[in-house]
C-alpha cells in the first residue's frame, strides 16, 4: 500500500482491506471468546448463586469449603490457574482439551469472584425480612426464594456484572493454551501477515466495542432491576 | 528433597521472584502517581479534560491486560523504531495504563466524597485550586485511597504473570523454564516431568503474598470507611 510521506502513519498507511481480508478467521475467533465467556458468565452465575448463599446462611461444612475456594482462587493469578489445569494436571493423569480448560477456568475463576457477590447480596438482606418472610408462613427455603433472592440477588447484581466483564476479558489469557479465541485469532494473522499496526488495532478495538456494548446493556438491565427504593 | 527442587526453588526464587516484584513495584508506583492525577483533574468541571480522561480510563479499564501489553510490545515498534521495549518495560507500562485507570476512578470518588465545605474553608483561607486540593483535599481522599490501592497492588502482583506471555522472566516464566528444562533429555535434563509441583508452589508463592494483604485491604476498609 503506498502512503504518501509526511502524514500520520497510523491514519494513512492503515490497510482498510486487512478487515476484509481476514473477516471470517476474526469472525470465528470472536465467536470463539463469546461462546466460551458465556459458558463461563452462565456457570459463574450459578456457582456463585449457590455458594454464596451457602456462605451467607452458614451452612456447615459447605460454608467453610466455600471460603477456602474463594481464598485460594482470588489469591492466586487466574494464568498460573490455567498453566496449572492446562500443564500441571497432566502428570496426574488428568488430561483436559483446550475448550475444557478454557470453561473450567473461567467458571472456576467467576465462580470464586461471584460466591463473594453474593454472599455480600445476600448479606445486607435485612433480618428483619427474613423474619416477615417467616411470619408469611415460608419455610426457610420458601423465604430465600422468596425474599433473600429477589432483594440479595439485585443488591449482588452490579458487582457481579463486573465480574462477568472481567471474565469476558480474561478470555484473552486463553491465548497461553492456544485455545483460538480472538487473541489466539489476532496473534495467528499477525504471524502470517505481519500487518502488526492492523491487526492490533483490529483487536483492540474489537475488545473495547464488545466491553463497551456489554456495560453500556447491563447498565440499562441494572437500572431496571434497581431496587424501588434503598432497604 | 528430591535433587531438583533445590536448583529450581532456588532459580526462581532469585530470578523469577525478583522479576515479578520490580515490574510490580514499577507499576504500583506509576499507576498509583498517574491515577492520583488523573482522577484529581476528572471532578474539574471542564468538559475537554473530563472526556480525555474519561476516554482514557475507559479504553485501558475496557481493554484485556494481555492484549495492552500485546499493543506495547508488538505493535508500537511498528509504528516507530523508538518505541521498541524490553519484555519487562512493556508489561510494566501494559500495567501502570491499567493500573492508573483504576486509581483514577477511585480518586474520583475519594475526592468527590470530601464535603464542600472543605473546599470553601481552604478558599477562605487563601490556597488557590492547586494548594487547595494537594494540602486540603487529597490528604483526606488519601485515607479513603488506602484500601483501593491496597487491592490494586494484590491485582497488580498477580497481573504481573501476564509478562510471561511475552518472555519476562516473571516468577511465571522461570516457571515454565523450569518445567521445560526438567522435561528435557539428560544432556540438558533428568528427564523428569514436576508440572504439577511447580505450578502448585507458584500457586502457592502468590497465595502467600496476596492473602496477607487482601486480609490488609478489608481490615483498612473496615476501619477507616
Amino acid at each position: 500500500m503506498r502512503s504518501p510521506p509526511g502524514r500520520l502513519m497510523l491514519v494513512a498507511g492503515f490497510d482498510w482491506s486487512f478487515i476484509s481480508e481476514n473477516r471470517d478467521e476474526l469472525l470465528a475467533g470472536l465467536g470463539r471468546t463469546l461462546l466460551v465467556s458465556s459458558i463461563a458468565v452462565a456457570g459463574a452465575f450459578v456457582v456463585g448463586l449457590v455458594l454464596g448463599a451457602a456462605r451467607a446462611y452458614r451452612i456447615p461444612v459447605v460454608s467453610q469449603l466455600a471460603a477456602a475456594y474463594v481464598e485460594i482462587i482470588r489469591n492466586t493469578p487466574i494464568l498460573v490457574q490455567i498453566f496449572f489445569l492446562f500443564f500441571g494436571l497432566p502428570q496426574v493423569g488428568i488430561l483436559l482439551d483446550g475448550f475444557t480448560v478454557a470453561c473450567l477456568a473461567l467458571v472456576v475463576w467467576g465462580g470464586a469472584f461471584n460466591t463473594e457477590n453474593f454472599r455480600a447480596g445476600f448479606e445486607a438482606v435485612p433480618h428483619r425480612f427474613r423474619e416477615a418472610g417467616a411470619a408469611l408462613g415460608f419455610g426457610r427455603f420458601g423465604t430465600f426464594l422468596n425474599v433473600s433472592l429477589p432483594i440479595g440477588g439485585r443488591i449482588a447484581l452490579p458487582p457481579s456484572i463486573n465480574t462477568y466483564i472481567s471474565v469476558v476479558k480474561n478470555s484473552s489469557l486463553l491465548y497461553v493454551i492456544a485455545y483460538p479465541e480472538l487473541t489466539t485469532t489476532a496473534l495467528n494473522i499477525n504471524a502470517l501477515t505481519l500487518q502488526t499496526v492492523e491487526t492490533f488495532t483490529t483487536l483492540a478495538v474489537t475488545y473495547l466495542v464488545v466491553v463497551w456494548t456489554l456495560s453500556g446493556l447491563i447498565r440499562l438491565l441494572e437500572s431496571h432491576l434497581a431496587l424501588p427504593e434503598p432497604s | 528433597m528430591p535433587d531438583w527442587f533445590e536448583p529450581t526453588a532456588r532459580y526462581m526464587a532469585e530470578e523469577g521472584l525478583k522479576g515479578t516484584l520490580r515490574i510490580a513495584a514499577f507499576a504500583l508506583v506509576g499507576s498509583t502517581l498517574i491515577g492520583i492525577v488523573l482522577g484529581t483533574l476528572l471532578t474539574v468541571r471542564y468538559r475537554p479534560t473530563r472526556s480525555l480522561i474519561r476516554l482514557y480510563i475507559e479504553i485501558w479499564r475496557g481493554l484485556p491486560i494481555l492484549v495492552t501489553i500485546f499493543i506495547i510490545f508488538f505493535a508500537l515498534p511498528a509504528v516507530s523504531a523508538q518505541l521498541e521495549f524490553d519484555p519487562f518495560t512493556a508489561a510494566a507500562i501494559g500495567l501502570t495504563l491499567w493500573g492508573s485507570a483504576q486509581v483514577a476512578e477511585a480518586t474520583r470518588g475519594a475526592v468527590e466524597s470530601i464535603p464542600r465545605e472543605q473546599h470553601e474553608a481552604a478558599a477562605a483561607l487563601g490556597f488557590g485550586w492547586v494548594g487547595r486540593h494537594a494540602y486540603v483535599i487529597l490528604p483526606q481522599a488519601l485515607r479513603r485511597l488506602l484500601p483501593p490501592l491496597v487491592s490494586l497492588l494484590v491485582n497488580i502482583i498477580q497481573n504481573t504473570t501476564i509478562a510471561q506471555v511475552i518472555g519476562a522472566a516473571e516468577l511465571l516464566e522461570t516457571a515454565e523454564r523450569s518445567v521445560e528444562r526438567l522435561t528435557a533429555p539428560p544432556p540438558i535434563g533428568p528427564a523428569e516431568v514436576h508440572a504439577f509441583e511447580i505450578y502448585a508452589g507458584v500457586m502457592a508463592v502468590f497465595f502467600l503474598i496476596s492473602f496477607p494483604l487482601t486480609r490488609l485491604a478489608a481490615y483498612l476498609e473496615r476501619r477507616l470507611v
